[in-house]
């Protein structure tokens, strides 16, 4: 791996972190555990279209490793950490039948496996009656993916014209 | 038009869930449901009936229970019971029911040995368990008050009781169950044939579930909410004695209920933390629930290998859960404790 | 637009549609007045809300607790320990959604299964 890919990579993973840590500190208007924004996504969305599979996993990976530690909340290493890892292997299946304008629905089926992931976790641990939940994760996941998706899409698109007309 | 085709194969498992949902709550055509609230006897009761002419014997049934209240009460100045309490020596006249539910109060009294005491009023009182004003009372005070207890010192005859002095009657041990088992009656010669009634906690049962099944009667659970278990039963009366039911705890934090011991006058301390009765007769059930609670787990079985007829579910302070082998197969615990061991009581 | 794209993208509706229909049927579904406190997936008490008097249950998971609150007929989680606080947040249980608290795996929700009792014998 290059020093120009692995900083690029490290930088990455930092803004992740930092987009983590600020939504943290931002109240959750939906006392659901599992409901929010998921804002750190829009890298994750964006390295996925940007690099291979490897890398984008040492990004969500570390992201969420590190995002566990900083909040203080280890117990939930485990839902995140599956949902997380589903949604990269979703996203990374779907990223080609879903270039360019429809790069936020692809962000839309990355949230769905992530709450997929995420319930079956927490259906082992906590009982099947969480099952009521999956809708209600389903539905925010989907919104809330298409925005963070929207998000990355106009950064990749931008980033794609800006070096077109630099060339 | 192809797009077109696709949205309507969407919508097609929406339009059948939609279905589904309106569809789930139909009911068959069954015997028709009345049931009747009421706040008598110092308690809350829910009756429930099925068939046509279960609306007027409600009705009836609530009557009824205004009067055996009128009866019975120790607070109603116009209650025979009152009466009696305040007759100073001389013979007070009582009714039929009454003299019935007394008679019976009494030789349930001397077949338990006197753990169940229809004179121990004063002590009850005492303790604030009428008036809710709890207190504890001085073993001078409790010495005092016992020697106005004992079931023997009561008389009645000529459909009249005769109470020494200073004496008092409580027929709340028995009142409520054997109102369950009147009323019961009443409702079979009425053609009833399925009813349930839940007389504050009392459970008398009349025939079976409206669809031929056997009723399902949650036991409470004594150390928390809810119930530890379910038993299936047709036809009879199940009863409930716990200290959960009434108590109160001083300031170093020792807990008293209202089920005293006839013999101490003090909280019955027996190891129990609950006893359950089944029974064809709710007065028995009533009586039995009680007496069981003071008489604890080894006398209680003894009695019941002496005198039967009904059986018994025992919960001891220690969480251990004893039953009589007519149950044994019609209890099943909750989920939530099917890992207490069960002990059967054999004969 | 590709077949597969098209295929992708009406897919993803349909997930979103039935996830909304999910909602409604949770919403919707049928409550009465028993609750279960669950922990680690296993029943801890079930309560009949119109029957319970005003009380507190702690809940204790790896030495960090719950307050439950009980009072006039409703249930919430009053305190806890955990980082999140989610289910103090939530307030009283007022819908079929449950409460949790994930941290300490702690679930409270309305249950059918009490009903399947015809009296209780206390």
């Amino acid at each position: 791996m290059s020093v120009k890919k692995l900083t690029e990579l490290a930088m990455l993973t930092a803004v992740a972190l930092i987009i983590f840590v600020v939504e943290l500190q931002i109240p959750n208007p939906f006392p659901i555990p599992g409901v929010k924004l998921g804002l750190a996504n829009i890298i994750t969305v964006y390295a996925v279209y940007r690099y291979r599979f490897a890398e984008t996993l040492l990004i969500v990976a570390t992201r969420v490793l590190l995002g566990a530690i900083f909040s203080g909340s280890m117990m939930t290493l485990l839902y995140s950490m599956t949902g997380g890892l589903l949604c990269l292997v979703g996203m990374t299946a779907l990223k080609r039948r879903l270039p360019g304008k429809y790069i936020w629905v692809c962000s839309v089926f990355g949230a769905i496996f992530h709450n997929v992931g995420q319930i079956a976790v927490v259906c082992l641990v906590a009982g099947r009656g969480m099952l009521l939940y999956f809708p209600f994760l389903l539905v925010s996941g989907c919104l809330a993916g298409a925005f963070t998706g929207l998000c990355a899409q106009f950064v990749i698109r931008r980033f794609e014209t800006n070096i077109l007309s630099h060339r | 038009m192809k797009s077109k085709r696709l949205l309507g194969l969407l919508l097609l498992p929406a339009a059948a869930s939609l279905c589904l949902a309106g569809c789930g709550g139909s009911s068959e055509t069954a015997a028709r449901e009345y049931s009747k609230g009421i706040f008598a006897m110092g308690t809350y009761m829910e009756l429930t009936a099925y068939g046509e002419q279960a609306e007027s014997v409600l009705d009836e049934a609530e009557n009824r229970i205004r009067e055996w209240e009128a009866l019975w009460s120790t607070t109603d100045e116009d209650s025979e019971i009152y009466a009696a309490n305040h007759s100073q020596g001389r013979t007070v006249p009582l009714s039929s029911e009454t003299e019935e539910l007394l008679q019976f109060a009494l030789k349930m009294a001397r077949q338990t040995g006197g753990a169940l005491d229809p004179t121990i009023y004063p002590l009850v009182n005492a303790w604030g368990f009428i008036s809710q004003e709890y207190r504890v009372p001085s073993q001078r005070e409790i010495g005092e008050l016992l020697a106005l207890t004992g079931y023997e010192k009561v008389k009645v005859e000529n459909h009249g009781v005769t109470l020494p002095e200073g004496m008092q009657l409580d027929l709340g041990a028995v009142g409520k169950g054997y109102a369950g088992e009147l009323l019961a009656d009443y409702f079979k010669e009425e053609g009833i044939s399925s009813a349930l009634l839940n007389i504050g906690g009392n459970i008398q049962m009349v025939g079976s579930r409206p669809d031929g099944t056997k009723w399902r009667i949650g036991i409470r659970n004594p150390f928390g909410e809810g119930s530890f278990g379910v038993l299936e039963s047709e036809d009879t009366a199940v009863v409930t004695s716990g200290g959960y039911e009434r108590y109160f705890t001083d300031e170093d934090g020792t807990v008293y209920w209202h089920i005293l011991d006839p013999d101490t006058g003090r909280p019955a301390q027996s190891g129990l933390a609950s006893a359950t009765i089944i029974a064809d007769s709710g007065r028995m059930a009533d009586a039995l629930s009680t007496s069981i609670f003071v008489m604890g787990l080894e006398e209680g079985s003894e009695y019941w290998k002496n005198h039967g007829e009904f059986d018994m579910l025992l919960v001891t302070q220690d969480g251990e859960i004893y039953l009589t082998e007519g149950i044994e197969d019609s209890f099943t615990l909750e989920d939530a404790f099917s890992d207490r061991e069960m002990h059967v009581i054999r004969k | 637009m590709t077949r597969k794209t098209r295929i992708l993208l009406l897919l993803c509706a349909a997930i979103f549609l039935s996830g909304v229909l999910g909602c409604v049927w949770v919403l919707n579904r049928p409550r009465g007045t028993w609750v279960e406190i669950l922990q680690d997936g296993s029943l801890i008490q079930r309560i009949d809300l119109s029957q319970a008097r005003d009380q507190n249950i702690d809940v204790e998971y790896e030495g960090r607790s719950n307050r439950i609150t009980i009072e006039n007929g409703r249930i919430r989680v009053s305190q806890a320990d955990c980082p999140d606080h989610i289910c103090v947040d939530r307030g009283w249980l007022d819908s079929s959604i449950p409460i949790v608290c994930l941290p300490n795996r702690l679930v409270i929700q309305y249950t059918d299964q009490g009903a399947d009792i015809d009296a209780l014998a206390q």
